[in-house]
C-alpha cells in the first residue's frame, strides 16, 4: 500500500534481536493457531470431528508415499512462487500465476505433440517458460501503455488462458484415442522429467530449487535486484534517480511469467504428461499465497511452498476419512494466509 | 430474433454482475479496493440458495446471500482497514476463502431443488414488442435490480452518506479533520459493497441458474471489478457495462440454438477478452477518473 522502501520499526530498534524473534514466532504461531481453531470450528459444524480430521491430516502428510507427493505437489507451487516474489519486489502484484502456468502447460504440450524422441524435453520447457513470459507480457504491456493495474488484468488473463487450453483439448489438439474427458495424447515416455534416482519425485524440484536460488541471487547481489527494490519502494524517486522503470517492470513481469510458464511445463511433463480439464487445480492461486506466506523472500517461499504442498496432500485425508469436498483444505490455506497477512504486522510487505 | 434475444440475455445474464459491479463501486469511491467480489458472490450464491431450500422462501434466502457476501466483506474491511494488510491479497484470499467455504457447506444443495424466482411478465409492458422481450420479461429480482444503480447514483451523488463516502476515497484527510473516521466509513462501503456483491451471487443462483453448483460465479466477480475500473466508478455506466457483459456471456447459447456451431471456449473467453481490450483502450483516459485514495492503491 505505502510505498515505503523499508518500515523502520521503532519498538524493533531497541529491543534485542532474540526478543524480536522470540515477538515474531510468537505472533506466528498464534496467528496460525487461531486459523487452525476457526479451521476446527467450521469442521465442528459441518458435523465432522475435528481432532480426528486434524489428526487424520498429520498422520496423512507423514507417511512416506506422501513425503514423495508433497516434494512433487511443491515442485510448480515454488515456481508459481517466484512468479509472484520477483515482480513483488518491483512493486507488482503477479495475480496471473494461473494462466501463466497454463499456457506454460500449453506450449510445453505442443512442442511435445509436434517434437517427437528426447529432444523435446528442453525444448518443451523453454517453450513454456516463453509462453508464461508472453501471457504476462500482456499485463506488463497493459501496466505501462494504458496504465490499468496488473492485479486486474492478470486475473482476467487467467479465464482467458483456461479457455484457451479447454479449446484445444476439445478440438484441434483432442486425443482421438482417447476415452473418458477429453485430453491430448499423452507425452512419449522419453519426453517426459527423469526422476530423480530411487524415489518417485521427478527432476523438476531441482529446478525449482535452482530457480529459487537463482532469484534469491539476483535480488539479493545484483544491481537488477536492487533497481528492481528501488522501483518498488518508490517508482517516482527511481524515475528521478534515472532507472529505466518501464524497462525494470517489463522484465519484472517477463521474468515472473517465464517462472510460472516454466512451472506449467515441469507440471506437464513431470506428473500430468497431457493437458486435461483440470489440469492446475489452483496451483498458480496457492503459490500466490505461499509468496505472501514468505512476505516475498525467495528461500522463506520454497519452505512455504512445501507446507502449502504438505497441506494439499494432508487434505486428502479429510476427503478419504472425513468425506469432506477436495476444496475444503482451500478453506484452512485462506485462514492461514488471512491470519499472516492480518496478524504479522510485518506482513504488509 | 437473435438481437433480441441476446440482448435480453444480457439482461438477465448480466444483473448478477450488475449487483457486485455496484458493491465494488461502493467499495472503490471509498478508496477500497476488494478483489474478493468473486468470493462475496459465491458465498451469497449458496448462502441464497441454501437458505431459500431451507426456509422455502427464496426471498428470505436473497436476504441471505446479501448477509453472507457482507460477513465476509467485513473479513476484508478488518484485515484491510483494522490489521493494514494489503487490499489484493487479502481480496484474494476472500476468494480462496468462499471457494473453499461453499464447497465445504454447499456439497449438500448440489443438485438438490429449491424454490427460486420464476420469470413474471410485467403486465402491458411486458406485451411491448423487442423493448418489453428485453426488459420486462424477467424475474422479480432482476426489475428490482433496475432500480439499483440510480439509487447509488443518487446516494453518491446527491445525499450526505455519499458525500462522506466520495470524501473517503477522495482525501480522506479532509474527513480525518472533520471528525469522521474515514476507516469506518470505508469499512462500511466495502461491508455494503460486499453485500451487494452477495446479493448477485443470490440472484446468480436463485434467479438465473436456479441450482448451486461448486465455483459457478466462474470469474463474474473478477468481471465485475474490471468493469468499475472502465465505467470510470459511475453506477450508470456500471449498469450499461453490466448488460454488455450479460450479451456477452449470451452470445453463445443464442447461437447454439439457431444451430450455429461455434467452439464454447472461444465464446466462453469473450467477456473477458472483451474487458481486456476496453480496458486497454479506456485505461488512462477512465483512470484519471478515479478517486483519488485509489489512485494510491492502484499505482503503487
Amino acid at each position: 500500500m505505502t510505498a515505503t522502501l523499508t518500515r523502520p520499526a521503532v519498538a524493533d530498534r531497541t529491543a534485542s534481536p532474540v526478543r524480536t524473534a522470540l515477538r515474531t514466532a510468537a505472533r506466528w504461531i498464534g496467528a496460525l493457531a487461531g486459523a487452525v481453531a476457526l479451521f476446527a470450528v467450521l469442521l465442528l459444524a459441518k458435523g465432522v470431528d475435528p481432532v480426528a480430521a486434524l489428526t487424520g491430516m498429520v498422520a496423512q502428510a507423514f507417511t512416506g508415499p506422501s513425503l514423495e507427493q508433497i516434494v512433487i505437489k511443491a515442485t510448480p507451487l515454488v515456481l508459481g512462487a517466484m512468479a509472484v516474489v520477483l515482480p513483488a519486489r518491483a512493486g507488482l502484484t503477479n495475480v496471473g500465476g494461473e494462466g501463466q502456468i497454463l499456457i506454460g502447460a500449453v506450449a510445453g504440450a505442443g512442442v511435445g505433440l509436434s517434437v517427437p524422441g528426447p529432444a523435446a524435453l528442453p525444448l518443451m520447457l523453454l517453450a513454456g517458460a516463453g509462453g508464461g513470459a508472453l501471457w504476462a507480457g500482456v499485463a506488463a504491456a497493459m501496466r505501462l501503455v494504458v496504465g490499468v493495474n496488473e492485479a486486474v488484468t492478470t486475473l482476467l488473463l487467467n479465464y482467458v488462458a483456461l479457455d484457451v487450453m479447454l479449446y484445444l483439448i476439445y478440438e484441434p489438439w483432442k486425443d482421438p484415442h482417447g476415452s473418458g474427458q477429453p485430453a491430448t495424447r499423452p507425452l512419449e515416455i522419453v519426453q517426459r522429467m527423469p526422476l530423480v534416482s530411487g524415489t518417485a519425485v521427478h527432476m523438476g524440484i531441482v529446478v525449482a530449487l535452482l530457480v529459487a536460488v537463482a532469484v534469491w541471487l539476483v535480488l539479493r547481489g545484483t544491481s537488477f535486484g536492487f533497481h528492481l527494490s528501488v522501483v518498488g519502494g518508490n517508482p517516482e524517486a527511481a524515475r528521478r534517480a534515472g532507472l529505466p522503470v518501464a524497462r525494470l517492470i517489463l522484465a519484472a513481469m517477463l521474468l515472473g511469467g517465464a517462472f510460472a510458464g516454466l512451472a506449467g511445463a515441469v507440471h506437464l511433463a513431470g506428473v500430468e504428461f497431457k493437458l486435461r480439464p483440470g489440469l492446475t487445480t489452483n496451483i498458480g492461486y496457492i503459490a500466490f499465497l505461499a509468496a505472501w506466506l514468505a512476505r516475498h523472500r525467495p528461500l522463506p517461499a520454497v519452505g512455504a511452498a512445501l507446507l502449502l504442498a504438505a497441506v494439499t496432500v494432508a487434505g486428502d485425508s479429510l476427503q478419504l476419512d472425513s468425506g469432506l469436498p477436495a476444496a475444503t483444505v482451500n478453506v484452512l490455506m485462506g485462514l492461514v494466509l488471512l491470519a499472516v497477512l492480518g496478524w504479522s504486522r510485518h506482513a504488509r510487505r | 430474433m437473435l438481437v433480441v434475444d441476446v440482448l435480453a440475455g444480457g439482461v438477465r445474464g448480466g444483473t448478477a454482475i450488475m449487483f457486485a459491479a455496484l458493491g465494488e463501486t461502493l467499495a472503490e469511491r471509498a478508496g477500497v479496493v476488494n478483489l474478493g467480489t468473486e468470493g462475496c458472490m459465491l458465498v451469497g450464491a449458496l448462502g441464497g440458495y441454501a437458505v431459500a431450500a431451507e426456509t422455502g422462501s427464496p426471498w428470505l434466502g436473497l436476504l441471505a446471500g446479501a448477509l453472507a457476501g457482507a460477513l465476509l466483506g467485513l473479513v476484508h474491511a478488518a484485515a484491510v482497514l483494522w490489521r493494514g494488510a494489503d487490499q489484493f491479497a487479502t481480496g484474494l484470499t476472500l476468494m480462496f476463502l468462499g471457494l473453499g467455504l461453499t464447497s465445504l457447506f454447499g456439497a449438500a444443495y448440489v443438485g438438490s431443488p429449491a424454490p427460486g424466482f420464476d420469470p413474471v411478465p410485467v403486465p402491458v409492458l411486458g406485451d411491448l414488442p423487442i423493448v418489453g422481450e428485453i426488459l420486462f420479461r424477467h424475474d422479480p429480482v432482476t426489475y428490482l435490480s433496475f432500480a439499483v444503480a440510480p439509487l447509488l447514483w443518487f446516494l453518491l451523488g446527491r445525499t450526505r452518506t455519499g458525500l462522506l463516502v466520495r470524501t473517503a476515497g477522495e482525501r480522506a484527510d479532509v474527513l480525518h479533520a472533520h471528525g469522521h473516521s474515514p476507516a469506518l466509513v470505508r469499512a462500511a462501503a466495502v461491508v455494503a459493497g460486499a453485500g451487494l456483491a452477495g446479493l448477485g451471487g443470490a440472484q446468480l443462483s436463485t434467479a438465473y441458474a436456479h441450482a448451486w453448483f461448486e465455483g459457478m460465479t466462474a470469474g463474474r466477480g473478477f468481471i465485475a471489478v474490471a468493469l468499475v475500473i472502465f465505467a470510470a466508478w459511475r453506477p450508470l455506466w456500471v449498469m450499461a457495462g453490466s448488460y454488455l457483459f450479460g450479451a456477452a456471456l449470451a452470445v453463445a447459447p443464442a447461437l447454439q440454438a439457431r444451430g450455429q456451431a461455434l467452439n464454447q471456449f472461444a465464446l466462453d473467453a469473450l467477456p473477458f477478452v472483451i474487458t481486456l481490450v476496453i480496458l486497454a483502450i479506456l485505461g488512462r483516459r477512465t483512470l484519471r477518473a478515479a478517486p483519488e485514495e485509489l489512485r494510491r492503491v492502484f499505482a503503487r
